[in-house]
């Protein structure tokens, strides 16, 4: 246990420019306590992936990544065989001296995301990313995967994990996840951050924003949220905009360099144009009165 | 360590989480006792924490979690059994008498239709002239509807002679026998697998004498394979999924009414559209899938709403269905503003005010094609 409270793994975490705030650092922190996979849920853009990401960082472990999408299938996700280098082996060996067994080595095993997890011999960070996209039959085979890791290649045999990899999931909650697959894991919600902690996110990860426009710019997020659009702003958006007008060379927010760039927060025609003129301008007026 | 009184708290605590509807087993518990042994118990908010990390699963009981959690450790007001509960009523509208039951009382009428009739007969009567005993039959035929779903080719390939991508595995093994020569040649191709289907119910007053078949409907729906997500709305959307997911239709019916907290309320189309939309749609479920809405188009608020956003809906859906009861009659013309702002986006607009009419949807949407570029 690399951590011996959730104040050390929150200044670990902060060292990689990632702030979590309390609430998700007492489940990375009770994830690799109580050796259980952690389920990250929460809209898009709100930092999932990228906690993972600063876990493993500062864990000292490899990331290995599976992404999930419609149709993942044991092929891409754990396993496959080699089969050109088999057949050039069959072509190599002499008539009647090559036998099944020989084409099944570990040699002709291509490694895929979870074996690889399950084999590496430090302990590595597995991320399983927006599992919620793949098929129910494949997280039906995760849920083994999850619950005694290890993975039965039929030529080979089964194969146990040395170490045990740390898991974090996430899913944008396209749909509900099997009860039996959450019943393995802790689950955090991470909901949008608040102003404060905004611009402390948008000022680490900007480097040279100026005060006056990370602070603008975090409550100007805020208020795009509390609006009715289709898609709210996640802190990705931010982070990607305040870069924007940053590189634009930019001091504080105003309706012209906001129309410019507006682009980078709201990516749906219909929440644009929702956004009109007048209510801009007094969202302007809002966030730079604070 | 979590001492004797710890376990105890924690453990009636998981009771009263049951208590609110969520699912907390014994292993939960366990994993919530362990979790306190390894954080600071003074600090109120890493307790807060542990706890909500370990005995919830779902965002949807992040709130009743809340109330417990004060509830309990801070000793506020005691905890409201469901929040569901907490909805304010629809007011100024139609409702009828007493607790909401197993959904709205069918009042077709007492007298007696006279004796026995055939099942054929029954599947052409319209829902709302039935009397009791011939709905009791009648949700029997429901029941054994079979809805067909259009299919989606998937990405993962199966063994197929006649398949056209070389099943290069197949193909390795084979060639051992001729020395690396692929004589025996094997193929694969893309398997199938049916499309996502949505169904959306109005429950709302105006449709109080189908709502309760077509109730049964949705739950016969979800016999047709996985991915069939179910919703009910007046006033405002509900998710009913989980509550029909059990095999037994009454059952089902019973879960479903009680999560439904205004059977036969007013009708608000365009803004329980617009929450499906915020609120699933925007989680990609529209997407590719054959969505269904079963209502009578009659909308208290802007139609303009309902144009906007159906448009919306229709803009990611692989096709949109438009079930209206009324429709059964002849003479019904869609002039209501309600249906007549949604009839651009619908692919098809079809009765459903009788068992033969939910027959001929479910072949209806085992053929449907994907709709026209709007």
């Amino acid at each position: 246990m690399a951590f011996g409270s959730i104040d050390e793994l929150e200044a670990a975490l902060a060292e990689r420019s990632y702030l979590a705030d309390r609430g998700l650092a007492t489940a990375l922190y009770l994830a690799l306590k109580l050796e259980k996979p952690l389920l990250l849920e929460g809209e898009a853009g709100v930092g999932k992936t990228e906690a993972a990401k600063s876990i493993a960082a500062a864990l000292g472990a490899p990331v290995i990544r599976l992404q999930c999408y419609e149709g993942l299938d044991v092929a891409s996700a754990v396993y496959e065989w080699n089969y050109a280098r088999q057949l050039l082996h069959i072509r190599a060996a002499q008539d009647g001296t090559l036998h099944e067994a020989d084409l099944f080595g570990r040699e002709f095993l291509i490694r895929r995301p979870l074996l690889e997890a399950i084999e590496s011999d430090v302990p590595v960070l597995l991320l399983i990313d927006e599992v919620d996209r793949a098929d129910e039959e494949f997280e039906a085979f995760l849920l083994e995967v999850l619950s005694e890791f290890q993975i039965t290649v039929p030529e080979l045999g089964t194969i146990t994990a040395k170490q045990r990899p740390y898991v974090i999931l996430t899913s944008n909650r396209t749909r509900e996840l099997h009860d039996a697959l959450k019943r393995r894991c802790l689950y955090h919600w991470i909901g949008h951050p608040s102003v404060e902690r905004e611009i402390e996110i948008v000022r680490l990860r900007v480097p040279g924003v100026p005060d006056r426009l990370a602070a603008e710019a975090a409550r100007f997020a805020a208020e795009l949220r509390s609006l009715d659009l289709q898609k709210p702003p996640g802190l990705a958006e931010t982070i990607d905009w305040v870069r924007a007008l940053t590189a634009l060379g930019q001091q504080e927010l105003d309706v012209e360099n906001i129309q410019a760039t507006l682009g980078s927060m709201l990516k749906y025609h219909e929440d644009l144009l929702s956004l009109r003129d007048d209510v801009l301008a007094g969202l302007v007026a809002g966030v730079r009165g604070g | 360590m979590a001492g004797d009184a710890v376990v105890r708290h924690v453990v009636v605590f998981g009771r009263v989480l049951r208590e609110a509807g969520l699912e907390v087993g014994p292993g939960r518990v366990a994993d919530a006792l362990r979790a306190l042994d390894s954080i600071d118990l003074d600090r109120h908010e890493d307790v807060y924490w542990a706890l909500r990390q370990t005995l919830v699963a779902r965002r949807e009981d992040l709130e009743s979690f809340d109330l417990a959690f004060d509830a309990w450790f801070l000793g506020a007001a005691a905890p409201r059994p469901s929040r569901v509960q907490d909805r304010p009523r629809p007011t100024g509208t139609r409702r009828k008498g007493g607790v909401p039951g197993p959904g709205p009382e069918l009042d077709g009428g007492e007298q007696e239709s006279g004796g026995w009739s055939a099942d054929e007969l029954l599947r052409s009567k319209d829902f709302a002239a039935m009397t009791h005993e011939e709905f009791v039959r009648a949700r029997r035929l429901i029941a054994r509807i079979a809805v067909s779903r259009p299919q989606r080719s998937t990405r993962r390939l199966r063994r197929d002679r006649k398949g056209t991508v070389l099943d290069v595995r197949s193909l390795a093994r084979r060639s051992l026998a001729t020395g690396g020569d692929p004589a025996v040649r094997a193929f694969r191709s893309r398997g199938e697998a049916p499309r996502k289907l949505v169904l959306i119910l109005d429950i709302s007053g105006s449709m109080e004498a189908y709502a309760r078949a077509l109730l049964l409907y949705l739950h016969a729906a979800r016999g047709s394979g996985r991915a069939v997500e179910t919703f009910a709305f007046g006033t405002r959307l509900t998710r009913l999924t989980r509550e029909l997911a059990t095999r037994d239709p009454e059952a089902a019916l019973a879960a479903a009414s009680k999560r439904v907290v205004d059977w036969s309320g007013g009708t608000r189309i365009g803004p329980s559209l617009k929450e499906y939309n915020d609120e699933w749609g925007r989680r990609a479920l529209t997407r590719g899938a054959v969505v269904v809405l079963l209502s009578d188009g009659c909308e208290r608020g802007d139609p303009a709403q309902i144009d906007a956003e159906l448009a919306r809906l229709a803009r990611q859906a692989f096709a949109v269905v438009w079930v209206n009861p009324l429709k059964g009659d002849a003479a019904y013309e869609p002039l209501a503003g309600g249906m007549r702002a949604a009839l651009p986006h619908v692919d098809r607009f079809l009765p459903g005010h009788d068992v033969a009419s939910l027959e001929a949807l479910g072949r209806v949407l085992g053929g449907i094609e994907r709709r026209h570029a709007a």
